[in-house]
């Protein structure tokens, strides 16, 4: 942390400076130690300050695990009808092979949180948006299920609910004749918590996704956007999503 | 003479007074038997919410959605915290009249859409009173032991050296 301060630097901006410089410490080589996101206050509007992204590493990930999906479908009080055309899935595990080289990679697939998301774009009521902090949303107030939005995704990563749905988690309400999708997890995230695919994934999975603000320099995802080679799928479509893969 | 006038009198007035008791076991609809709610009063006095709890929890509603303002004041997960209690609702189902919620628009012919979606009850009853819930803590960055939380709600609180 020594680092050389420019002698015109005000008090003000020496203490950001030194506040964002204690956000991420190294404790020895190669071994950081990040800061947590905190919590906004709960009364703040959220801004575009933050984005909030994921990034999957596919090397890490493995094929038979689905401990995300899980920790989703659990957090999320989604249930399955056992009707696998129809059933709402907001993660799901896909496995890639490459016929060239016959490589394997596993991967959870889910709404990519795009900065410019199509889904956005076509929904004829508003309800599919974008806030401020890169969270892409369904406003099931507004929601009239038209299902737009669903052929517009590149990712397949909407569902519609089709059932009268009862005992719903109260964090996340959802019922029938509405769309919806990965919310990544916003009132966890709200309160400073990882989502829980995240949470799943670091406690029975093989800790393959890092959860993060790809705009704040020194937390880990925007470290590890910044010093490896990750991909967007689909990044021919300029979407920018807020997922990121690293290892296809 | 007077006896049979006196008879009819006490007939007529016996006839007067149990017509309204008459009407209430006939066609009436009856009174609404709200579940009793936590704390000792609610976010606003109670004419103000019966006449604008719909406005309140439109903005919110809107705030929550589009700007992640989590608040707990105006929020439905409040409204059930409080009204919803377990006991009164485990097992009675949204559409039972055993519901703060639905008993009340039931009897006055309202018909909302909150519970299509919306949970019907808390997944776990924590809060003693709108204040004291576990957001509002956080909003408030208060770290108290509950029970001095109690004894302030009680009255009984002292000032203590580090609260701000």
């Amino acid at each position: 942390m020594s680092e050389q301060m420019h002698p015109d630097f005000s008090r003000r901006e020496f203490l950001s400076q030194s506040a964002k410089l204690a956000a991420g410490v190294s404790l020895a080589s190669g071994v950081m130690l990040y800061g947590v996101a905190e919590a906004k206050p709960s009364a703040e509007a959220v801004t575009s300050k933050v984005r909030w992204g994921m990034l999957i590493d596919t090397n890490k990930c493995s094929s038979g695990c689905d401990a995300c999906v899980k920790g989703c479908n659990e957090w999320n009080g989604l249930k399955d009808h056992g009707r696998p055309q129809t059933d709402a899935q907001w993660i799901r595990k896909v496995d890639l092979r490459n016929k060239g080289t016959g490589s394997v990679h596993s991967l959870p697939m889910m709404c990519q949180h795009c900065e410019k998301p199509p889904c956005a774009d076509v929904c004829p009521t508003g309800a599919s948006f974008k806030r401020a902090d890169g969270i892409v949303l369904v406003d099931k107030h507004i929601c009239i299920g038209c299902r737009y939005c669903i052929m517009a995704c590149p990712y397949k990563a909407r569902s519609f609910i089709h059932e009268d749905v009862t005992d719903q988690r109260p964090h996340a309400p959802r019922g029938k004749g509405t769309v919806e999708a990965c919310t990544m997890c916003v009132t966890r995230v709200d309160e400073g918590q990882r989502p829980a695919c995240v949470e799943a994934c670091n406690t029975d999975g093989h800790k393959a996704i890092i959860f993060g603000d790809l705009n704040d320099p020194n937390s880990e995802i925007a470290q590890t956007v910044k010093t490896y080679a990750t991909t967007a799928i689909r990044a021919d479509l300029g979407l920018n999503p807020g997922v990121r893969y690293r290892g296809i | 003479m007077n006896r049979l006038t006196k008879l009819l009198h006490t007939a007529v007035l016996v006839l007067t007074m149990s017509a309204p008791a008459l009407a209430a076991g006939g066609g009436r609809v009856p009174m609404p038997q709200l579940p009793e709610a936590k704390g000792d009063q609610c976010v606003e006095d109670t004419n103000v919410m019966r006449r604008k709890h719909m406005d309140y929890l439109m903005a919110h509603r809107d705030n929550t959605m589009h700007d992640g303002v989590r608040t707990t004041k105006y929020s439905l997960k409040q409204c059930l915290e409080c009204h919803a209690a377990e006991q009164n609702d485990a097992a009675a189902g949204k559409h039972e009249g055993q519901h703060f919620c639905a008993s009340c628009h039931q009897y006055a012919g309202v018909k909302i859409d909150c519970f299509g979606c919306h949970a019907t009850k808390p997944e776990k009853t924590t809060s003693f009173h709108p204040i004291v819930t576990p957001g509002m803590e956080k909003a408030a960055a208060v770290h108290q032991p509950a029970g001095e939380l109690l004894n302030q709600l009680a009255g009984a609180s002292e000032q203590t050296g580090g609260a701000e």
